[in-house]
């Protein structure tokens, strides 16, 4: 199995009746709310983190978000150039691009071949839907979201590919006259290629294409519902069935040395899930394309009608969630690396396997030094254990 | 009805000269009291356009460039050679670029509340961004009388929201960007060659009363009219003054 540190770089320092008073504090806190010279400590903290990793054996996600305290890393492209010259070991996932709301996929993919040869072949490409306030954030139409996320992908795996001298593009939604990698990747023909989704008509497509599903905090039941749709695909269409490197889990990790630590510190990391995923109403429940119109009624109203239960998106029931419910849902592993460990397989064992652990270890008021002591307790005492229980 | 190979929802009242009747932001419901005032004056046809209300979208037709030909092949496809054209907001727009471009039957043409035109700098919005902006605000400056004639979902049938957002999904796709105006629209306007009526809710605040006597004012010869005790949708709020309005105007 293969482990990977996520870290968004969030910025939780603003106050909390600004933040409770904001309906977005995704896409809208003024700027002036942000000190840069804060920002600076934890640009370079996040690094060191990663740098950490590098040394001990986890690759990096390199996480690309629109905008505020929830990430300071809107720029992936830059973040990925600095892990690119500074990182000798692992590999680094880009995931990711939110390529359905850029506007010249093109440049994306001249930007990924550029950090796979500086990386001499330690790429990984992952994709992201995106949606809500990212779609302002972006200036991206929200309805046709979807069409444009696969012609990128497309598109970028055709430039990626595509050595033999300029190369034109005229599809629906991007067109492009001379497409000439230099340089093309260094890995042939393109680096490996992720999503991360837990929307099953989506790893419906992923199946078919062979990419890496990663499915992020959806626990085991959104999980499962994914990555059976991501077989069934497959089956369906005769293909071989994938192997567990075609499936990653994403969840919150932190080993303490006791498990009061591992929870207390743990806990820390839910600050994401509270603060991160409060929207105004125009960027989630009326955003355009955001859900079929056959369910709105539902969404729309204020509150479910006599007899009704009330359909929620996914990250609604993840909005104030304790450290309990979060670790019984599974979508947190937290405590000594004995119990880590024992959670890390019994979620492996209950999704039938995976092949990538990626695991959110900063997170809110997770100061650096914690970070750096839970990513080196998974490192010496926890990876190697999973890596022997998972083998073959 | 079909135009073009395009099943569309019609909604249709009254005898005599032809009118056209383009919907706004969403689609007229099939209870709607203005078209039935305005066939007072004409034989109306309201056709709900692809994504909106009942009418389904072809594949790929995303854009207002989709919306002007199906509308000026919807004007081949009624009889007689003298129409109406009547746009309420969003519709009001695709009539003025129907109109721009030209066409032998247009005889008259109604822009309600139209957008379509950006006349202000380049860091000041003409036209409120629904998609954008808290829906309270986009209510407040919307109707004149919120409480009494915005949308009120917890009353709606599951129906009458499903249609609602099928709208809304529409507008977004063929307005987000840029935001409900064509940049070369203004440009086009003094080649409007009818007889124009330009009517504004007073209290509109999607897109003001200045914005429209602008607007009025690129058209050759058209005619302002400020519509009281209405906001963005006089034909919700003042459907009978809106239709003696036009009324009046098609006499002349």
């Amino acid at each position: 199995m293969q482990l990977w540190f996520h870290n968004e770089n969030t910025y939780p320092f603003v106050p909390k009746e600004i933040t409770d008073a904001a309906t977005s504090v995704r896409a809208s806190l003024p700027g002036h709310l942000l000190d840069p010279r804060i920002a600076a400590d934890l640009f370079h903290e996040c690094m060191d983190e990663s740098l950490l990793c590098d040394d001990v054996g986890i690759n990096i996600v390199s996480i690309e978000h629109h905008s505020g305290i929830n990430s300071l890393y809107g720029a992936s492209p830059i973040i990925l150039g600095a892990l690119a010259r500074q990182t000798r070991n692992v590999r680094i996932l880009s995931q990711g691009t939110l390529i359905s709301l850029r506007h010249d996929p093109v440049r994306v993919a001249e930007e990924y071949a550029t950090a796979d040869v500086m990386l001499r072949g330690r790429l990984d490409i992952g994709f992201v839907k995106s949606g809500d306030s990212e779609m302002a954030s972006n200036n991206a139409n929200p309805v046709g979201n979807l069409e444009r996320f696969w012609e990128a992908i497309d598109l970028i795996a055709a430039a990626l590919k595509h050595t033999d001298g300029p190369m034109r593009w005229e599809g629906k939604h991007y067109t492009h006259r001379h497409i000439n990698l230099w340089p093309r990747p260094y890995q042939q023909p393109h680096p490996p290629m992720w999503a991360a989704t837990g929307d099953p008509e989506t790893s419906r497509e992923l199946g078919l294409r062979g990419m890496v599903n990663s499915v992020v905090l959806r626990g085991i039941d959104g999980t499962k519902r994914a990555w059976g749709a991501y077989r069934a695909a497959r089956a369906e269409a005769g293909l071989p069935e994938p192997a567990l490197d075609r499936f990653a889990y994403a969840a919150f990790v932190y080993v303490g040395d006791t498990d009061e630590e591992g929870v207390e510190v743990g806990s820390k990391l839910l600050w994401f899930l509270n603060t991160r995923l409060k929207q105004a109403p125009q960027f989630s429940k009326f955003l355009p394309g955001r859900m079929p119109p056959e369910m709105a009624p539902q969404v729309y109203r204020t509150g479910p009608r006599p007899g009704e239960t009330r359909v929620a998106r996914p990250a609604d029931g993840l909005i104030g969630m304790t450290a309990e419910q979060a670790i019984q849902r599974q979508i947190m592993f937290a405590g000594n690396p004995d119990t880590v460990f024992r959670q890390i397989m019994a979620a492996y064992d209950t999704l039938g396997g995976f092949g990538h652990l990626i695991f959110i270890g900063r997170s809110g008021y997770l100061t650096h030094k914690e970070a750096e002591k839970g990513i080196r307790l998974l490192a010496k005492e926890v990876l190697p254990r999973v890596r022997e229980a998972t083998r073959g | 009805m079909i135009v073009h190979g395009i099943e569309l929802e019609v909604l249709s009242a009254g005898q005599g000269r032809p009118i056209v009747l383009l919907h706004g932001m969403t689609s007229l419901a099939p209870s709607a009291a203005f078209p039935r005032l305005l066939a007072a004056h004409g034989s109306v046809v309201a056709p709900s356009l692809p994504g909106f209300g009942g009418t389904a979208r072809p594949k790929d037709f995303d854009t207002v460039y989709d919306l002007v030909h199906l509308v000026r092949a919807l004007l081949d496809a009624l009889p007689g050679d003298a129409v109406t054209l009547v746009g309420l907001s969003f519709g009001g727009w695709i009539a003025a670029e129907v109109a721009a471009a030209g066409h032998p039957k247009l005889a008259r043409l109604v822009l309600v509340d139209p957008v379509g035109i950006k006349i202000s700098d380049r860091q000041t919005a003409d036209i409120l961004d629904i998609f954008n902006r808290d829906p309270a605000e986009v209510r407040a400056a919307a109707y004149h009388d919120a409480p009494r004639f915005a949308p009120d979902f917890d009353a709606m049938e599951d129906a009458e929201i499903v249609r609602y957002a099928r709208d809304r999904d529409a507008l977004c796709l063929y307005g987000w960007n840029p935001y409900l105006y064509n940049p070369r629209l203004p440009y086009w306007l003094p080649r409007i060659a009818v007889p124009t009526l330009v009517a504004w809710g007073e209290s509109d605040r999607i897109v003001t009363p200045a914005y429209g006597r602008a607007y009025a004012g690129l058209i050759p010869g058209a005619r302002f009219e400020a519509v009281a005790n209405a906001g963005h949708h006089p034909d919700i709020e003042q459907p009978e003054a809106l239709a003696g309005l036009i009324g009046a105007f098609l006499a002349e």
